[in-house]
């Protein structure tokens, strides 16, 4: 007891904790946000029925999904944008969102196969516009059927964000691994790490369930 | 090509000369009965900067024929960094891991866990430690050679030596360090690890600590230019270099003899500065 409080507690050694906490969120929210975006408008152009954008779309996502993000961020960093003098963590945002985008892109794709188009022809019979087809047929469906696997993806991603100390970033992992060499336990140290991201894990879970079972009583009501 | 490079740096290390090992003839090992000389021993050191592990066994060859220590009894495991290299002890894949002498001796300060291994057969297989800048800063290599000189002359090396590494009460949290900051100077990035303490860790604050620390703020009174520390990955360091994104990163240099030159593992665009530290390496195994 009294070595995981000096490792983890002892002289403010929990606030270093948070602040890495917080660098690792703040990098996970934000790629989510401008993932998610993007995913929806790469889904949208892989859809599309012209030619030259879903083949750019297709590459794009090939690319994207099948390089290492490691590699992909130590590129961008001090390769494609080291003269740019972004900071880093704006560099990892991009390089998070441009992965995560592809990702959402295809699980997008995949709910918008698994549903059935006589619907959206049912509804544009029936006089309804394009947009209003996409926003009340399809929209609503799409959400329910990629939500777990977007529930994954938003896990994955916080978890690979844990590479951001290759490029100067001190974030959760490498709070966990600076503590581990100063204290010379690293068995504990980095089982309290691990479970600090299972914490996070968790509560994505929770949330996920929360959101779900609201819907579920929404439409019980109506 | 800029692919392979990057992945080859990924490969890179802190204890640039951790392996050069020779200590001990029969007494390492953990778990494995009766242990005769001629016994191969698991040795566990962290990954050589710039240095694939078949020119790493190249280099153990040329140390062996030099110093006439027994590198070729040890099979080596290389682990990226002293967390890992930590964990390879504590779960037996290496029955001993080679350390610098100081930070083997922070690990028995602040764990119960390991012991030395004896062995006196180590003397001449020391490494020394310097900057290393890219080779078109001649400049800042210049101003740092002359830094470390006056810093020797005067005295100001040992003391810092003796206050961060040899008397370091490594109980204690260790000392805070300011760096001194000169308005409208101009900055140069140095990358630390945090992962090699004395030499280098990072305290509870979240502020990098130990002798590299103490030795940058007092780089940065004399050149009165300022010193900014970024906390960075020992893997990406050397990518961080050449890239421009820092200026300086520490490095440890291993010349034996005629055979084996200072800069054997330099990279091309790489330059070193005048060493201002030297040190012994030393074993440790877990605790029986």
């Amino acid at each position: 007891m009294e070595l995981i409080y000096s490792i983890f507690i002892k002289d403010g050694g929990w606030l270093t904790i948070l602040k890495g906490l917080q660098v690792t969120l703040e990098i996970s929210v934000l790629s989510l946000l401008f993932g998610t975006l993007l995913g929806s408008l790469l889904c949208f152009l892989r859809v599309s029925k012209f030619t030259p954008l879903k083949i750019f779309a297709q590459v794009y996502i090939a690319i994207i999904r099948g390089s290492p993000v490691l590699m992909l961020l130590m590129l961008l960093f001090y390769g494609v944008l080291a003269r740019a003098g972004m900071p880093p963590v704006a560099v990892a945002v991009i390089t998070f969102s441009l992965h995560t985008a592809a990702h959402v892109a295809e699980l997008l794709r995949a709910s918008l196969m698994a549903l059935d188009k006589g619907q959206v022809e049912a509804a544009r019979t029936l006089g309804f516009s394009k947009w209003q087809a996409f926003k009340l047929v399809t929209f609503p469906q799409i959400c329910r059927i990629a939500k777990p696997v977007y529930q994954s993806t938003v896990v994955n991603l916080i978890q690979w964000t844990s590479v951001v100390g290759y490029v100067t970033i001190t974030d959760l992992t490498r709070v966990i691994n600076n503590i581990a060499s100063r204290t010379m336990q690293p068995m504990i140290t980095i089982t309290g790490g691990l479970l600090i991201y299972l914490a996070i894990s968790w509560l994505v879970h929770v949330i996920f369930n929360w959101s779900e079972r609201k819907s579920q009583l929404r439409q019980a009501d109506s | 090509m800029k692919l392979k490079k990057v992945a080859k740096m990924l490969l890179s290390c802190v204890l640039a000369g951790a392996l050069f090992t020779g200590c001990g003839g029969s007494q390492g090992g953990t778990d494995k009965p009766a242990q005769d000389s001629g016994k191969e021993i698991k040795l566990g050191m962290i990954t050589h900067l710039n240095a694939t592990e078949t020119r790493m066994a190249e280099i153990l060859q040329m140390v062996q024929e030099e110093t006439k220590v027994p590198v070729s009894k040890y099979v080596l495991t290389y682990y990226n960094n002293l967390n890992n290299l930590q964990m390879g002890l504590e779960s037996g894949s290496v029955d001993e891991v080679s350390l610098y002498k100081c930070v083997a001796d922070f690990a028995l300060a602040t764990s119960d866990k390991f012991e030395l291994v004896a062995g006196d057969n180590l003397k001449g297989l020391s490494d020394s430690f310097c900057f290393a800048v890219r080779k078109e800063d001649t400049a800042l290599k210049a101003d740092l050679d002359k830094t470390i000189d006056e810093m020797k002359t005067d005295g100001t090396l040992d003391k810092l030596i003796n206050d961060f590494i040899t008397n370091v009460d490594k109980k204690q949290a260790p000392p805070k360090i300011d760096i001194p900051m000169t308005e409208g100077a101009q900055t140069i990035k140095v990358g630390v690890t945090g992962d090699l303490p004395p030499f280098d860790f990072v305290n509870t604050d979240g502020t990098p600590a130990g002798f590299n620390t103490a030795l940058l703020a007092e780089v940065a009174k004399r050149l009165g230019r300022n010193i900014e520390i970024v906390d960075i990955d020992s893997g990406a360091r050397a990518a961080a270099l050449s890239s421009k994104q820092i200026d300086v990163i520490f490095w440890a240099i291993v010349p034996i003899g005629e055979k084996i030159p200072s800069d054997i593992d330099k990279p091309e665009n790489v330059e070193m500065s005048k060493p201002y530290f030297k040190d012994d390496v030393a074993h440790l195994k877990l605790k029986k």
